[in-house]
């Protein structure tokens, strides 16, 4: 007894150390990671290393609970801005998407495979989805940034598809065991019926549930140690909770983390946990996925498989990808682009086990050719997709910026960062631009000593600088103490577009801009009004909020008289709410939605086309330029 | 939002001849009045009590007038590209030979802005003005005007 408990743990750990050591090359190859994670579970398998290891239930067990995990983290790792920009979009094509791929390949599946066409359609819903993990991934690795509105779109997509597919996978499960009796219109009547009740509960419980956890990780004063344990055992409840009362659970999870991860006020210590947590649940299901599968099997089935990943990667997923994204106006590459990062991972594997578990006569051969498709998926387009980026001219180039950013997690400093600059000759601060008060460095260390501001002077080139800064002021350090352009007054960035005349009474400014200001404050004249608004004096490059402008002194003499105000329509802070909590709000965005539909008129004719083969798209790139 | 949502053929002028400021807000409060169905009086009012707020120039000869007006029913938006460059008081004090004004409904808040923002946005891609300085064509105009926000990518 002692024995195999020690052999399962040493042969389990050697397994993790061996697939983390492994990531240490495949960074280096730009390989898909995940599918080394794969390989080497299948090596260490009954047709390699002799590990027998054939019991779907505990497989199918394992895998539900580091997918839940890795969902959660998904969730927890979006932005409400990503939200904000891409939502729409990519809830389509979890959705419909899921939906229109599943019947595609199912019908595909149904002739070459000789299944029935429930069996076809199960095949479908089993590889319906695109792998979270594998998609974060591979686009964030290799120092590449993709446009932000297809990340985002891409990053909510994988992370929101998996239940979808999980529910359609389950559903036909239980539709093809209860028998063929039950018609095509019955089945499609339980998968509407249970469509809604899988995904409301699991909404409902997750939104809930999100909550609850910011609450009680904000109201208890837990030790930081124990906040992370805290928060993956509430998530991992509400995973449970949400199964058992009858909704989608892994849809719980992921909007629970959604909320978790933009509503948490400190989330700093939290993510570096969530990283690591996420990364052995990858393991360990690609691991246990690996080691299930029976690679001596393959070779009968590679030839149909092999078929059904081309119709899969040509075909099915850009259909689906075009006609989901069509209204929505994506320009061509994009949408190229978005159809071709359809990589399927463990939920499609995870998902081939319910077959079996069910005792279907075709299970065996079901996981097999799955477990082949997303081999392909993951080699090909796995290692294709960065090459692909950057030939259809998605890739934006780095952005200039600090060297490192810490958010840190300070008593009473809501929402600032710590960003540390060293600083680039020629840039701004250099050739002596003044620094405005809001950036000056909290230390500053030269030549290995570390001194404060006031006694360093001037910043010399090579100084290191760190600063504490509000998190939308960022990108205006950069400028300053990262670039080497010149500081000009023309600068919109920093100064505003519009030009304003501090001597106007603030009223007209109000009206025209929609401020709110109090009857006192409307009173009185612009620089005035940034004056009381600052507290006291005014000083160049000083900036302030009002509603959703900004207004900046662009000079001020000695005794702060305001000489020059610029006027900044950029809408810098984002908003707080990461998901359409309210009706209003609901009802708001659908009513800009009509309108802009009733409104719009065919003008860019590039953006909606049917050709979405993603190698005949190149010539359509747009010239980037670099974003400060 | 897209420039493509606010901007059809009728709200493009492809050679303005205008040789005042007066003139230029005149014209386009002139449109605007026959797109919107609105007093072309009191967009041009509108319009010109703006820039006693400060000039609407941005500099390189561009300028965004804009307003809010009580009663419409969505922003509206002209572009023109002027025949003579003329005196805008701009920031840079060139003058301006491309004008694009927005106007939006009292209580849009944050549509105007983002329209507004989109705007200062697409015409400070130089690539972009370039483009639109080189045609006199209203329909080369409208689809240099519609790229998407992405592909100019200038920030």
């Amino acid at each position: 007894m002692d024995v195999t408990i020690y052999l399962i743990i040493l042969v389990g750990t050697g397994l993790v150390l061996a697939a983390a050591f492994t990531s240490l090359i495949a960074f280096r190859f730009g390989a898909p990671l995940l599918l080394v994670f794969l390989l080497i579970g299948l090596v260490s398998g009954v047709d390699g290393l002799g590990i027998d290891f054939d019991n779907a239930p505990v497989a199918y067990f394992v895998g539900s609970i580091a997918l839940a995990v890795i969902l959660f983290d998904s969730g927890f790792g979006t932005a409400a801005r990503s939200l904000r920009q891409a939502a729409a979009p990519a809830v389509v094509l979890s959705t419909l998407g899921v939906l229109l791929t599943a019947g595609l390949l199912g019908a595909a599946a149904h002739f070459i495979l000789g299944i029935s066409w429930l069996e076809g359609l199960l095949l479908g819903a089993i590889i319906g989805s695109t792998d979270a993990a594998a998609v974060f991934f591979l686009l964030r690795t290799g120092n590449v940034s993709i446009r932000d509105k297809v990340r985002s779109t891409l990053e909510i997509e994988s992370g929101s598809n998996d239940p979808m597919a999980i529910f359609l996978t389950l559903t036909l499960v239980s539709a093809i065991t209860a028998g063929t009796a039950a018609g095509g219109g019955a089945i499609a009547t339980q998968i509407a019926l249970g469509f809604l009740q899988q995904m409301g509960i699991g909404a409902v419980l997750g939104l809930g549930g999100g909550w609850l956890i910011v609450r009680l990780t904000q109201r208890l004063n837990l030790d930081r140690g124990l906040q992370p344990i805290f928060v993956l055992a509430l998530s991992l409840m509400l995973f449970g909770l949400a199964g058992l009362a009858g909704g989608s659970g892994f849809l719980a999870v992921y909007l629970a983390g959604l909320v978790a991860g933009n509503q948490l006020k400190s989330p700093a210590a939290l993510k570096r946990f969530q990283d690591g947590i996420t990364w052995l649940a990858q393991i360990i299901m690609f691991l246990v996925l690996g080691l299930f599968a029976t690679p001596s099997q393959f070779p009968v089935l590679a030839l149909p498989a092999l078929a059904l990943a081309i119709i899969l990667m040509f075909f099915a997923r850009p259909l689906a990808v075009t006609l989901c994204l069509l209204p929505f106006r994506f320009p061509r590459v994009e949408t190229a682009f978005t159809s071709w990062v359809g990589l399927r991972g463990a939920t499609s594997i995870l998902l081939a086990l319910t077959p079996l578990i069910a005792g279907l006569e075709n299970g065996r051969l079901l996981f097999n050719v799955a477990f082949l498709i997303v081999m392909v998926s993951l080699l090909v387009q796995g290692w294709t997709i960065l090459p692909l980026a950057r030939r259809l001219g998605l890739v934006v180039p780095p952005r200039i910026g600090p060297l490192a950013k810490y958010e840190v997690d300070l008593p009473g400093s809501a929402h600032h960062e710590l960003l540390a600059y060293r600083v680039v000759e020629e840039s701004p601060v250099v050739r002596g631009t003044r620094i405005p008060r809001w950036a000056r460095p909290a230390l500053v260390v030269r030549d290995n000593r570390s001194m404060n501001y006031q006694l360093a002077g001037r910043p010399q080139p090579g100084d290191h600088v760190y600063i504490f800064v509000p998190s939308t002021y960022p990108r205006l350090l950069d400028r300053l103490f990262a670039s080497r352009a010149e500081l000009t007054a023309d600068d919109v960035d920093f100064f505003g577009a519009f030009t304003i005349d501090p001597e106007r009474p603030a009223s007209e400014m109000a009206d025209v801009y929609e401020v709110e200001l109090s009857e006192e404050e409307r009173a009185l004249s612009i620089a005035d009004l940034i004056r009381a608004r600052l507290g006291g004096e005014a000083e160049y490059a000083d900036r302030v909020a009002l509603g959703a402008v900004e207004l900046i002194v662009r000079e001020a003499d000695e005794d702060g008289t305001i000489t020059a105000v610029g006027l900044s329509v950029e809408p810098s802070a984002p908003r707080p709410v990461p998901v359409y909590l309210s009706f209003g709000e609901l009802y708001d965005w659908l009513r800009a939605q009509v309108r802009l539909r009733m409104g719009a008129k065919p003008a860019n004719s590039a953006s909606t086309s049917d050709d979405t083969t993603p190698d005949k798209d190149a010539g359509s790139a747009s010239s980037g330029e670099v974003k400060p | 939002m897209e420039l493509s949502d606010i901007l059809t053929k009728d709200s493009i002028i492809p050679c303005a001849k205008v040789t005042s400021k007066r003139q230029l807000l005149q014209l386009l409060a002139e449109r605007a009045a026959d797109v919107a169905k609105i007093d072309s009086q009191s967009a041009f009012e509108t319009l010109m009590s703006r820039e006693q707020l400060g000039s609407t120039g941005l500099g390189n000869g561009i300028a965004i007038p804009h307003g809010k007006i009580k009663g419409l029913g969505h922003v509206v938006a002209i572009f023109a590209r002027l025949d003579q460059p003329i005196e805008f008081d701009a920031v840079d004090d060139q003058p301006v030979d491309i004008a694009f004004m927005l106007l939006a409904p009292e209580g849009s808040g944050a549509d105007h802005l983002k329209a507004l923002s989109r705007v200062a946005r697409c015409l400070r891609a130089e690539h972009m003005v370039d483009e639109l300085r080189a045609t006199r064509d209203k329909e080369r105009l409208l689809e240099v005007l519609s790229t998407p926000a992405e592909h100019i990518a200038a920030a």
